[in-house]
């Protein structure tokens, strides 16, 4: 009985000695939980102008256009872009892309191959250069083109909706963005998007995809594909501009989206392609 | 209710607090503030800084190249489409001037059948025979027509109005007697019409050039540029001249491009440099340097050179033999 009591004292005792060791501890931790309530009540909504100074993300609506009769396949707009936003010189990793359909006398499917395709590289000389083989020359080619592919920025993203952490998401002004520090790599987003904008980086650990050169038109520049392109076959601007690039472009041109039937309502438009490019 | 039931609800409650406590603690600050993301991260990504910066930033230090550029039909080509991305430039050194300007420039101009037909192509078999594109365009305007101009006169016309006019100062075979006129005989006639037609017109000047030019009609020009160039160029040679003709030769790597090896060009529009006059060919490096003469090309080339690398470079071409290379 008495072995029983002073046992039972032993073990008060030590739960309250643990009991002195968490309160000192949740007293420590207090100070910097309220270092984060007041972080916290800070709002970013708070500032004049969001994401910066300089730009107010809910004054603009923007969007992409592409007129593949334009194209003429130099591929500056992927070098740019590869310079531009630091993706890998190699074959398999592009924001942009271009494809190049082309229709041979009695052939009803176009033959299609991009700047990836091994005898583009191989004219090029190097996986960080680009350039389009003349590999039809001499063939009896009835229709050609090239056609500019990037992400659509999608009104509703199917992207966005498959991301378990919130690591990508539609801004207000209409660009899908990702949010490097929360992706935790998973893929589902590679998977969910219908165009194949999306590519993994392996060295990062994050998905990445255009988003149409964010820290260029948030600064009032054009997006780098835009900028070097040398032909005009790419147009970007504010569709709340009536008179900006892109508005003149969509009203002045029969457009079409890529897949419409996804219900993805893309914010690329094109014009001069077929039904072959999707 | 039974003690144990109460513990049970106690310790799911317990957890339930510590867990929505935890996930409160562990979310950024910024989530939720406009949907289920981070806000913060906009503004983290337009933080980036750009690489390409733009004609307009290069314009404010190359503001002659760039006014060149903006007028010719290049001009929907951007600087950092041929130089690179400007981003470090200054500061960490020069962009690249390409050194492989026919992989460069038949990126956009090789003919394809893909291409729109509005784009200018060239078959490169037959186009140029190997030789780099810049050897007969300036990248920053491309378009030859009107830079050769064409000629369609009398040389025997020519050779009368030589004697009349020209023969003073110039000798009577095209060969100058000092070595401060340049010889004449054997140049090329495109650029005779055409250096002839911007004394007359003002865009060059010449104490002793410009009033005889503003006498010439068009025709005269034709006729006298038609004589010129039939003439033998062969010339006595002339005193030493004042700079290291072997310096000279290694500079002059820079002008081979346009003026060939020894200084006798491919383009008619550019003039024979060969065998010229040391002193005359010093005095033009030193009048494009000071902009007294106008050429976009030359003024950007003669920019770098000092005093001794143009009597080096002039020393040079003066010990070419004159005439086309065989």
């Amino acid at each position: 009985m008495k072995r029983e009591a002073i046992s039972a004292l032993r073990a008060r005792r030590g739960f309250l000695r643990k009991i002195g060791v968490a309160g000192a501890a949740v007293a420590a931790g207090s100070t910097a939980v309220l270092r984060k309530v007041a972080a916290k009540s800070e709002s970013a909504a708070a500032q004049k102008s969001f994401p910066t100074a300089d730009y107010d993300w809910t004054k603009r609506k923007w969007a992409f256009g592409v007129d593949a009769n334009k194209c003429i396949g130099c591929l500056r707009c992927v070098e740019a872009c590869k310079r531009e936003n630091n993706v890998p010189l190699d074959a398999h990793h592009f924001n942009t892309w271009v494809e190049r359909y082309v229709y041979l006398e009695g052939e009803d499917k176009p033959r299609i191959d991009s700047q990836q395709d091994p005898v583009n590289i191989a004219a090029s000389g190097s996986e960080g250069e680009y350039r389009f083989a003349d590999r039809y020359k001499g063939a009896k080619v009835e229709k050609a083109f090239f056609v500019p592919k990037l992400c659509n920025q999608c009104e509703h993203p199917p992207c966005v909706q498959v991301c378990p952490v919130g690591a990508t998401y539609k801004g207000a002004d209409g660009v899908v963005l990702i949010d490097a520090k929360y992706c935790i790599g998973c893929r589902y987003c590679v998977q969910a998007c219908p165009y194949g904008a999306r590519w993994f980086n392996e060295e990062k650990g994050v998905t990445q995809k255009c988003y149409w050169c964010y820290h260029r038109i948030s600064k009032g520049l054009q997006p780098a594909c835009v900028e070097v392109c040398p032909v005009g076959a790419r147009v970007f601007g504010d569709r709340n501009d009536h008179e900006s690039p892109i508005s003149l472009f969509i009203r002045n041109n029969r457009v079409q989206v890529l897949r419409p039937e996804t219900g993805n309502e893309p914010n690329v438009f094109y014009v001069g392609i077929d039904k072959a490019v999707s | 209710m039974p003690k144990h039931i109460v513990r049970v609800i106690l310790l799911l409650a317990g957890g339930l607090a510590l867990g929505l406590a935890a996930k409160w603690y562990f979310t950024a600050e910024s989530f939720y503030e406009f949907g289920h993301y981070r806000a913060d991260s906009v503004a983290e990504i337009a933080a980036q800084e750009p690489a390409f910066k733009t004609a307009r930033y290069c314009e404010s230090c190359h503001a002659e190249r760039h006014a060149q550029w903006s007028a010719n039909n290049h001009k929907t080509v951007v600087c950092e489409v041929c130089h690179g991305a400007a981003e470090g430039h200054p500061q960490k050194g020069k962009l690249p001037i390409p050194a492989d300007a026919r992989k460069l420039c038949t990126l956009c101009h090789e003919k394809m059948a893909e291409r729109p037909r509005t784009q200018p192509q060239i078959d490169l078999a037959q186009h140029g025979t190997g030789q780099q594109c810049t050897v007969c365009h300036n990248p920053h305007a491309p378009k030859l027509a009107g830079v050769v101009a064409k000629v369609a006169g009398d040389a025997a016309a020519g050779g009368k109005k030589h004697a009349a006019s020209c023969a003073g100062c110039h000798g009577a075979n095209g060969i100058s007697p000092n070595d401060t006129w340049p010889n004449l005989a054997g140049q090329n006639a495109a650029y005779l019409v055409r250096i002839l037609g911007a004394y007359k017109s003002g865009a060059q000047t010449d104490v002793m050039m410009s009033p005889v030019a503003q006498t010439l009609g068009d025709g005269d020009i034709q006729n006298l540029a038609a004589y010129y160039a039939g003439l033998s160029c062969k010339a006595p040679a002339s005193g030493k001249a004042a700079g290291d003709a072997a310096a000279g030769k290694v500079l002059a790597k820079n002008c081979a491009a346009c003026h060939g090896e020894t200084g006798a060009g491919t383009n008619p529009a550019w003039p024979n440099i060969a065998g010229q006059k040391a002193v005359y060919l010093a005095n033009t490096l030193k009048a494009f340097r000071a902009g007294l003469r106008k050429d976009p090309m030359m003024a950007g080339v003669v920019r770098g050179l000092s005093d001794a690398d143009i009597a080096n470079l002039a020393a040079y071409y003066a010990a070419q033999s004159c005439g086309k290379k065989p």
